[in-house]
Formats: structure tokens, sequence, C-alpha cells
């Protein structure tokens, strides 16, 4: 009788302590959300690397009774904080310099411009999530959506509304991976059959000295400008200079293979651990992935408007379909302004001239992330 | 330290921080044309009256060339693959355009496949 009893107590013990006993129904769905995007990822393709990691955690997230965000440090723990502490969006920049060839955006400096036109859909996001009832804060946090830059928009919500995290870095991550479809669209539709044939000129060789000074330069003019972004374009310079200097192979190398990748899975894993039912069921999510999308097609018209201002001003010198490459979606932004200038005119090869706009969107969403955090932190 | 936000119209914000992405950029643009300016290492450029010059020379001297065919493409193949393969050709420092790009059927026999590098190796002139 007593062992009948103290196994009929043990199992009341397991089964309190199970995740059954304390699952809800918001559970069940997060859990389906996360096999949703799972599916996404590893099937369809949607940035596998980012969405799987970003699905799985999602899933983690809504396990009960796991303690993963309880008193005591566990790994998971571990990994919340390098979100918490804007520790993981710098060490992605890290690799992304690494991996990233500015000589198309020297070579032609005025394609500053059409990153920095791009950065529109920003802030009309903004100015839409305020008219629908976010505050300022949550606003500027979710219209950075709108520069296609993953890390640079977890680092906005970590910093301005981090209970917006989890939604905010699931509708960057899955319209970045959806560029190749919302763009075209809208690059037809703004530009006419002769401007999408143009064809531009080679680009000029850039010097050795020109690719190791400009990081330096730009970290110095930028940092002291706008230190709360100090963090993340310093990596992305810091990262750029290994790569250019020649004398540090292995540290670039570090960065833009071990280090990123590394860095991917705790990015991916953690926020998809601020999925919990409690903040991501909520029909702010659905705004926000509504004005996420706003926010992306307004940066491609942003790019595409002042792209075909610069034809005009150059003679049709330039063809505006690069503007739209203009939201900092590397390489993807610019492959597509490749297609679609293949698809006018087979042969006409526009990647090189998009990829100078593309890393100077990368640029002008830091900046304007900076910006609001000046005028809003 | 934190404060309160200086403004929460819109408008402003939208007007304030687009006009500060716009001076960065454009001062990046103007440093990194600074940078090019004082860079030791670039090569002396070309007189203007000798640029302006060379191509009456060449346009007296060489024959227009046609423009090159379109490469005949398979069906089935997507732009990006024309691309991509283009771009490789091209980066080996071919300077021809690509001239047909098709379907090779993977399912071949040995013998087929070692038949076609064959030719593939005679028709680049490495035998």
């Amino acid at each position: 009788m007593e062992a009948l009893n103290a196994f009929s107590v043990s199992l009341q013990a397991v089964w309190n302590d199970s995740g059954f006993s304390a699952f809800t129904t918001g559970n069940g769905i997060m859990i389906l959300v996360g096999l949703v995007l799972l599916y996404m990822a590893f099937v369809k393709e949607f940035e596998p690397l980012l969405l799987g990691p970003i699905a799985f955690g999602c899933i983690l997230a809504n396990f009960p009774n796991t303690g993963f965000f309880g008193e005591e440090m566990n790994v998971m723990k571990a990994i919340n904080y390098g979100i918490t502490y804007e520790i993981f969006p710098p060490l992605i920049f890290l690799g992304i310099g690494a991996m990233t060839d500015f000589s198309p955006l020297l070579a032609r400096p005025t394609t500053l411009l059409l990153g920095a036109a791009a950065q529109i859909g920003v802030f009309v996001a903004l100015g839409g999530a305020m008219v629908v009832g976010f505050n300022v804060h949550e606003a500027a946090a979710i219209g950075i959506i709108g520069g296609a830059d993953g890390p640079t928009s977890i680092y906005l919500s970590t910093k301005l509304a981090p209970h917006l995290l989890g939604a905010i870095a699931v509708a960057a991550y899955s319209y970045m991976s959806l560029v190749p479809m919302i763009q075209p669209p809208i690059m037809k539709f703004m530009t006419t059959q002769a401007e999408r044939e143009i064809v531009m000129k080679d680009l000029r060789q850039v010097t050795k000295f020109e690719r190791v000074v400009f990081p330096i330069v730009a970290t110095i003019f930028i940092s002291l400008l706008l230190p709360p972004i100090a963090a993340l374009l310093g990596c992305l310079m810091l990262g750029n200079l290994f790569r250019e200097s020649g004398v540090t192979d292995r540290l670039s190398d570090t960065a833009q293979n071990s280090l990123i990748n590394i860095v991917t899975i705790f990015l991916g894993t953690g926020t998809g651990m601020t999925m919990n039912a409690e903040s991501f069921l909520r029909a702010d999510t659905l705004l926000i992935i509504g004005l996420g999308l706003v926010a992306f097609m307004g940066g491609t018209a942003g790019g595409l408007i002042f792209g075909k201002i610069m034809c005009k001003m150059t003679g049709g010198a330039i063809n505006p379909l690069i503007g739209s490459a203009g939201v900092s979606a590397v390489p993807m932004a610019a492959r597509v302004s490749q297609l679609v200038g293949m698809k006018s005119k087979p042969g006409n090869y526009l990647l090189m001239h998009a990829m100078g706009p593309n890393v100077a969107g990368v640029i002008g969403t830091a900046v304007a992330a900076g910006t609001m955090l000046a005028m809003l932190k | 330290m934190e404060h309160s936000p200086v403004t929460t119209n819109p408008l402003i914000i939208m007007m304030i921080n687009m006009t500060v992405v716009f001076i960065v950029l454009v001062s990046l643009m103007y440093l990194i044309k600074l940078i090019h300016y004082i860079d030791p290492t670039k090569e002396p450029e070309k007189p203007a009256q000798a640029e302006e010059e060379e191509p009456l020379v060449a346009v007296k001297s060489e024959p227009v060339p046609a423009p090159e065919p379109e490469p005949v493409v398979e069906e089935g193949i997507s732009p990006e693959i024309i691309a991509a393969i283009s771009a490789a050709i091209s980066a080996y420092g071919f300077a021809e355009q690509v001239k047909a790009v098709r379907i090779v059927n993977h399912e071949g026999t040995a013998w087929q496949n070692s038949m076609r590098n064959a030719q593939c190796a005679m028709r680049n002139g490495r035998r």
C-alpha cells in the first residue's frame, strides 16, 4: 500500500512538473507558428539560416516549466543576454563587413544617395505605426523593418521596444526573404522599358589605398556624429578592414565564416525565444507585419524614384533599377536589380552597379537607426 | 541617459531623420571623393585633350564591331543561371560572349560523359 501511495505521489509530481500541466492554447498556437516558420525556412528556403533558428527558438520558448528565464543561469538565458545587451547584432555586422566589397560604392559614390533615398520606407512606416496607435518608440522600431536589415532591426527594437522584438525580427527576416517577390512588380510599375534597358558604364578600378582608408574614415566620421551606432558601424568597418588590409586573412576568414555562423545561430535562436504566446499572440503582431510590408514597399519605391531622378540628371547614365537595391538586403536586392535588368535586356549586367546602393543601404539604415536613437532614447 | 523624445509628430520626425540621413551619406560621398583625390597610389589621369582625341582616331582606324549575337538558350534555363555562367566565364578572362547554353544529360553513360569532356577540351584548344 505504501509503495502504491509513493508511486501515485511521484506520478503526480512528474505531471505537475511537466509542460503538459501548464500548457495553454497560446503555447499550442505558437508551436504551430514555429512549425510553419520551420517549413518556410527548410522547405521553401526563405532565409533558412536565420528563420530556421528563429522558428526553433519560437517552439522552445513555448514549452512551460523549462525555467529558461528563471533565476538560475542556463544556456538559453545566456543566449538571451546576447540580445538584451546588444552583443549579437554588432558581431553579425563584423562578419557582414568582412564579406562586403565596398569597391562598387567607392567607384561610384553618388550611389550613396540611392541608399539614403531608400530609407524613406522606414519613416513612412513610422508615421503609419503612430497613426494606428503605437507610441513613438514602438513606431521607430517597427519602421526600421523598411531598412531590410535584420541586425539593425533587432538592435533598435532591443533599445526602443524590446517587447516587440519577436514580431519585428520575424517580419524583417520574412520580408528580406521575400525581396525577389515584393520588389519586381514595384520596379516594373515605376520604370519604363527604355529606363530598364539602360546599360551602365563600367566602374573604374578602386585602389587598395581607397579600400583600406574608407572603413577607417567612415568609422571616425559616423561614430563621432552618431555615437549610438558606433558599435554597429564600427564592427562593420572593422570586419571590412580585416578583408581589405591584406595582412589579416585569418581574422577576415574567422569573421566571415566561423564567427558569423556561430553568432547567427545564437541570434536566431535568441530572437525566437522572445516569441512566447503572451507577447506574440496579439493584434499588434499582425499590424507590425502589415506595416513592415508598407515599409519595404516604401523603401523600394523611394530608391526607384531617386534612381529615376539620377537617371534624368545624368542624361541616362544611371539605370533606375539599381535604386531599389538601396534597401539593404545584401546581396539579394542587388540580385533582383540584375534579374529585372536582364529580363528587360539580355546581357545587361547591373549586379556590380547595384551593389553600390546596396551597401550604401546598410550604412543608411544604420544611420537612420542612430538618428532615431539620438532623437528618441 | 534617457530623456523624453524631442517631438512625437511623425512628420517632423520623418523630415529631421531623412535630412540627417542625407547629410551623413552626402558627407560620406564627399569623403570618398576626397580619399580618391588624395590617393597617392592612383594612376595619373590622362589629360582631357588626349581623352577627347582618342575616340576620333579609333573611329577612323577601326571598323565598328557588329553587335554580338544573343546566346542561344535552351528552354528551362533561368536568366539567373545564364548570368552566373556568363559572369564565371568573364572572370576567367574570356571576353567572347556566350554563344549557347544547353542542359547536359547527366544520366548518360560514363563513355558518353567522357566523350563530351574530350570534345569540350578539344574545342577549347587544350589538346
